[in-house]
């Protein structure tokens, strides 16, 4: 196992940055999803505090994920992709990490300027990111949806291309961020 | 023979610094904020109508009787202020007015302690309250500060009854002019 990227393919470095970071945001959007729409109750507090919660250590793992592609380039695409395909998926990727760090820092300026602090999972206070103030909370949120929108609609154009490159052009671009190796001629 | 007399019509009339003064709270110049924890972390908010009567001597309080409508609640989250008035936390349609009034009042190193009842939701429990009374700019100002268990007055009851996720403790500080 290699832990580097390398030509071939992504180290198990960034591979479990990929997969760990991926089932969570699923997680978070569903979260999120549900709790946004509970009438103020225990279970919308409950709900709420745990996305926040995730959501700032999801925020926490990009960055560092970032950090460590920065030391660590991924592998180039292979030349059979048509230029403008190998162009928008490093548009796509680098839109990730965009996202990715500004749709938390979003929510974590609305828990901040609605007056809801978050401390993360019961384990320590984080700090406010703004002080109260009812308007820019209102801003805030709108800035989260509209993020988080803009990641969902990437995470769809995401899935759907390494999908086509698994299964219809088999081309071994899905297996650079998968732990075993492709299945020739099948 | 009238003149005479009005010397000695002060022996009559209380000497205004042993007298006591009673004043109106000023509810418009003051703040009552809380804080309580929500899920591990600090929430704040205030009540924005209060009011009642202070009496003192010099500068010794000597009565307190002040109340609170709790539907003036405000916490900047308009949901939030919504559910505090539901039966759960302050059932303000069946209790509009929170109370305090006291029964003694003790002078203590440079602040002085009020005992009496607190009222919320029909249940009154004894509290001692510390406070001070000032002069400043020339208004007579009451401040201090105090921490409440919710629960014993039924604030928060049923599944908000979970003090981990929404704390037993509230802190309470306020501040008010007299008129
Ligand atoms: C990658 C990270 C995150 C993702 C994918 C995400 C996703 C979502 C989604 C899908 C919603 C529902 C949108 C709606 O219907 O209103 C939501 C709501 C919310 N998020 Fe996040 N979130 C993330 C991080 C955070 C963080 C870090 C915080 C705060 C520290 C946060 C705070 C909130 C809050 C308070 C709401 C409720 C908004 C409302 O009142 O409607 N989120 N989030």
């Amino acid at each position: 196992m290699r832990f580097r990227n390398s030509a071939e393919g992504y180290g198990i470095i960034a591979q479990a940055f990929h997969w760990i970071v991926a089932a969570l945001v699923f997680v978070q959007i569903g979260m999120g999803l549900y709790a946004a729409d509970l009438p103020v109750s225990l279970a919308r507090l409950q709900w709420l505090s745990r996305h926040k919660s995730l959501g700032l250590g999801i925020l926490a793992l990009v960055l560092l994920r970032f950090a460590w592609r920065s030391l660590n380039p991924p592998p180039a695409l292979p030349d059979s992709m048509p230029r403008w395909e190998r162009r928008a998926a490093v548009a796509t990727h680098r839109l990730f990490y965009v996202l990715l760090i500004l749709a938390p820092l979003a929510g974590w300026f609305h828990a901040s300027a609605a007056g809801l602090s978050v401390n993360w999972f019961g384990l320590m206070q984080v700090p406010d990111l703004v002080s109260k103030d009812r308007e820019l909370a209102e801003l805030f949120k709108l800035t989260h949806r509209v993020l988080v929108g803009l990641l969902a609609l990437l995470l769809v154009g995401h899935i759907g291309a390494a999908l086509h490159h698994a299964f219809l052009r088999r081309d071994g671009v899905m297996h650079r961020m998968l732990p075993w190796r492709p299945r020739r001629n099948v | 023979m009238t003149r005479r007399l009005i010397p000695l019509l002060f022996l009559f009339v209380p000497v205004p610094a042993s007298a006591d003064d009673c004043r109106a709270v000023d509810g418009a110049r003051g703040s009552v904020s809380f804080e309580v924890r929500q899920a591990g972390s600090p929430f704040r908010g205030m009540f924005r109508g209060f009011g009642g009567e202070i009496c003192f001597t010099q500068d010794r309080v000597t009565r307190i009787d002040v109340w609170l409508h709790p539907a003036t609640v405000d916490t900047g989250l308009p949901e939030v202020d919504a559910a505090l008035k539901e039966t759960e936390f302050f059932a303000v349609k069946e209790f509009p007015r929170l109370a305090f009034a006291s029964t003694s009042v003790e002078a203590r190193e440079g602040r002085q302690l009020a005992h009496g009842a607190l009222h919320i939701k029909g249940k009154g429990h004894n509290l001692d309250v510390p406070f001070r009374l000032q002069q400043e700019e020339g208004r007579w100002v009451v401040s201090g500060s105090l921490t409440l268990d919710r629960l014993r007055y039924g604030i928060g009851t049923g599944e908000w009854s979970d003090t981990r996720w929404l704390g037993a403790e509230v802190k309470v500080v306020f501040r008010a002019a007299l008129r």
